[in-house]
């Protein structure tokens, strides 16, 4: 059971890069974290610091309010998978996974049995002799979470342990880590890029950008309640109208909205909805006039591109909409006020978050 | 207009390298193996030209009672065998040492490698100047009242263990096997390293289990070649070394350009030896490489 936090992390590269800017988190003892953000905004040098392997410039890391800078990474048992599994290749699967235990001086009896059990656990039994370069890209990954897992971590950090499989496999194994880290309740942090397995995962999410914690919250709250256009962007949000917030009402050019939940209290803001929460056909109230630009058919649903005034919406609807909407023709949209969320104003260089969304 | 199909243009192109390799390739087959063929026979005592028509194994029978050729055997064995050893390690520790960056990493690696260029004699002349009991250290020692005559100095060189033979193929093959240990690790840089101390390995454990593992296989097909060579060179123990026992190339030089001319079969049949000798210990170490990569 350890409780994990990060004080004001910092990272300075090369005297000047700041990789992880003033990072802070609190993480709870037993959950499953996600580190979340674009390549290159600073996923890996965190793990890092926690597992020791960097120290930072500034700042501290706590397990259970202690601080660990000065303890050694091989005493500090936090355990991290690399992005690219890194079994020792002259090794076979089951000197692989019993490596830690042999630092240990664990007895060699025990060793093998653990190993075993390891196996089991990842699915994978009775293939301790096999070489790691027998193995496909999934195997080894399993072998390498159990490599990590046999020692028992306090803290388990998964660098993006998913991120060079087929899709596949990695909805089984998501399933898998999710399963163990329930079953074995460690602390564990796992890195990733990509937002769905965050929201599918985790418990947590905290968002990077540029090494800058955006957001941290539990997944549905980046959907209902980002706190930046950028966030919203990054969790595929689409519609964005500015506008000003009044008591609990948006006024933009292109009308008024209801909008009691919000996360600014007033003034110059962004109404933001989601696509499948606009609905075709007026209510008389929370209205607005719109163009129909385009349109796709998918199967399970329709999408609308919607012209109202200089601004572009895209709404998700039933497919059957596409029989009673032609391209071209002027539609009611109507937005459900409790649907509505209001952001702070869209910052011009704050959108790096949008093209790497994954 | 015809367009030649990829196999018979994959064939043809084949065709051309092995006929420009050709020249090279037969160049090579008849010195090697020519000059391999006629020192055999040769070593068999058989030389039609001066009346010698039957061939037998007399040079070798000589070469196998001698008691200077075994002593030679163990005075090679020795040599390429301490100094191997010694430069190898020495050279993994070097390489280590080399390996972060720091301040300054380009010029100290440049001096390290820089002995890589000098020719071994050059490396034996420095070795006479500074060790010999009349060269510089013993001189400077006297000059020092460390010692009362230069000839107190530890004698270096001409001496029964090869220790200024041994010094100077140390000096000459740690660059050597230094710059491909360093080149292996920045090949598998220190991730490896980091994994193994995630898990728990401390410094030494990381060293024993992951660094050393990886390195292996570069160090021992590193000093491989430079165990043939020193087992099988010349110059230097010719320079640095006693006469009684020489070194088995010494011998075998010294047999060959014996003017009794009934010594040539069996310098040609000590030549063999050595071949022999340093092929099965090569053979030898190299299954046992294998059988140490396979199983760790
Ligand atoms: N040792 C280093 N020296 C200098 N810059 C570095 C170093 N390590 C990382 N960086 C830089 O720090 C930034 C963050 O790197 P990091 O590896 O943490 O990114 P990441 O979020 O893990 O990206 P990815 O998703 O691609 O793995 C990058 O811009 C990288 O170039
Ligand atoms: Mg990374």
């Amino acid at each position: 059971m350890t409780q994990v936090r990060l004080a004001d992390l910092t990272k300075i590269f090369d005297d000047d890069f700041a990789a992880v800017n003033d990072l802070s988190l609190d993480i709870e003892s037993g959950t499953l974290t996600a580190l979340l953000g674009p390549s290159g905004c600073g996923k890996t040098t965190t793990m890092k610091m926690i597992a020791g392997l960097l120290r930072p410039t500034a700042g501290d890391i706590y397990f259970n309010d202690n601080s660990i800078l000065d303890i050694a990474p091989e005493k500090r048992g936090a355990v991290m998978v690399f992005q690219n599994y890194l079994l020792f290749p002259y090794m076979n699967v089951g000197d692989n996974i019993g490596f830690g235990l042999k630092m240990r001086r664990v007895d060699k009896r025990e060793i093998r049995r653990r190993v075993a059990e390891m196996l089991e656990l990842v699915q994978l039994p009775g293939i301790e002799k096999r070489k790691p370069s027998q193995l496909s890209g999934g195997q080894q990954q399993r072998v390498a979470l159990a490599r990590a897992l046999i020692v028992e971590p306090n803290v388990l950090l998964l660098d993006e342990p998913l991120s060079n499989l087929d899709a596949h496999l990695r909805d089984e194994m998501r399933e898998l880590v999710r399963s163990i880290q329930r079953e074995l309740q460690i602390t564990t942090i796992f890195v990733t890029h990509d937002q769905e397995e965050a929201v599918v995962l985790a418990d947590e999410i905290a968002l990077m950008f540029d090494g800058v914690l955006q957001q941290y919250a539990p997944p549905a709250e980046f959907f209902e309640a980002p706190s930046t256009v950028a966030i919203a962007r990054f969790f595929g949000g689409l519609n964005f109208i500015p506008g000003t917030l009044e008591n609990g009402a948006i006024h933009c050019p292109c009308g008024s909205f209801q909008a009691p939940k919000s996360g600014v209290k007033a003034g110059v803001s962004t109404l933001s909805i989601r696509p499948e929460a606009i609905q075709l056909g007026g209510r008389g109230h929370n209205d607005v006039e719109g163009v129909i630009r385009s349109h796709v058919y998918v199967g399970r649903y329709a999408r609308f591109r919607i012209d109202i005034g200089e601004f572009q919406v895209e709404a998700v609807t039933e497919p059957s909409q596409v029989q009673h909407h032609q391209d071209g023709s002027t539609v009611t949209l109507h937005f459900p006020p409790e649907k509505i969320w209001v952001l702070p104003p869209e910052e011009e260089h704050k959108d790096e978050g949008n093209e790497s969304a994954g | 207009m015809r367009f030649p199909s990829p196999q018979t243009d994959r064939g043809r192109q084949n065709l051309r390298i092995a006929l420009l390799l050709t020249p090279a390739i037969s160049l090579i087959i008849l010195l090697f193996m020519g000059g391999l063929l006629m020192g055999f026979i040769r070593s068999l005592n058989y030389f039609p030209l001066i009346g010698l028509n039957e061939p037998n194994l007399e040079a070798y029978r000589l070469v196998f009672t001698d008691r200077e050729f075994f002593a030679s055997f163990l005075l090679t064995f020795h040599i390429a065998f301490t100094s191997t050893v010694i430069a190898s390690i020495l050279a993994v520790g070097a390489a280590l040492l080399l390996r972060p960056t720091f301040r300054g990493k380009k010029i100290i690696s440049f001096f390290f490698q820089m002995n890589l260029t000098f020719p071994h004699l050059v490396g034996a002349i420095g070795i006479l100047f500074l060790f010999s009991q009349s060269g510089f250290l013993a001189r400077i020692l006297t000059n020092a009242d460390v010692i009362s005559r230069p000839s107190e100095f530890p004698a270096l060189i001409y001496d029964r263990y090869a220790i200024g033979i041994i010094l100077q193929y140390i000096w000459k093959e740690i660059p050597f096997i230094g710059v491909i240990v360093l080149a292996v690790l920045q090949s598998v840089g220190e991730d490896y390293e980091a994994v193994a101390q995630s898990l728990g390995a401390n410094r030494w454990q990381r060293f024993r289990y992951v660094t050393l593992p990886l390195i292996m296989p570069g160090v021992l097909s590193a000093s491989v070649i430079v165990f043939a060579f020193t087992f099988g060179a010349y110059e230097i123990p010719f320079l640095l070394g006693r006469s009684y026992p020489a070194a088995l190339p010494v011998l075998a030089v010294r047999s060959y350009t014996d003017v009794d001319l009934a010594a040539k079969p069996q310098a040609m049949a000590m030549a063999m030896v050595i071949a022999v000798l340093a092929t099965m210990m090569i053979l030898a170490y190299m299954n046992l490489t294998r059988r140490y990569v396979r199983s760790s």
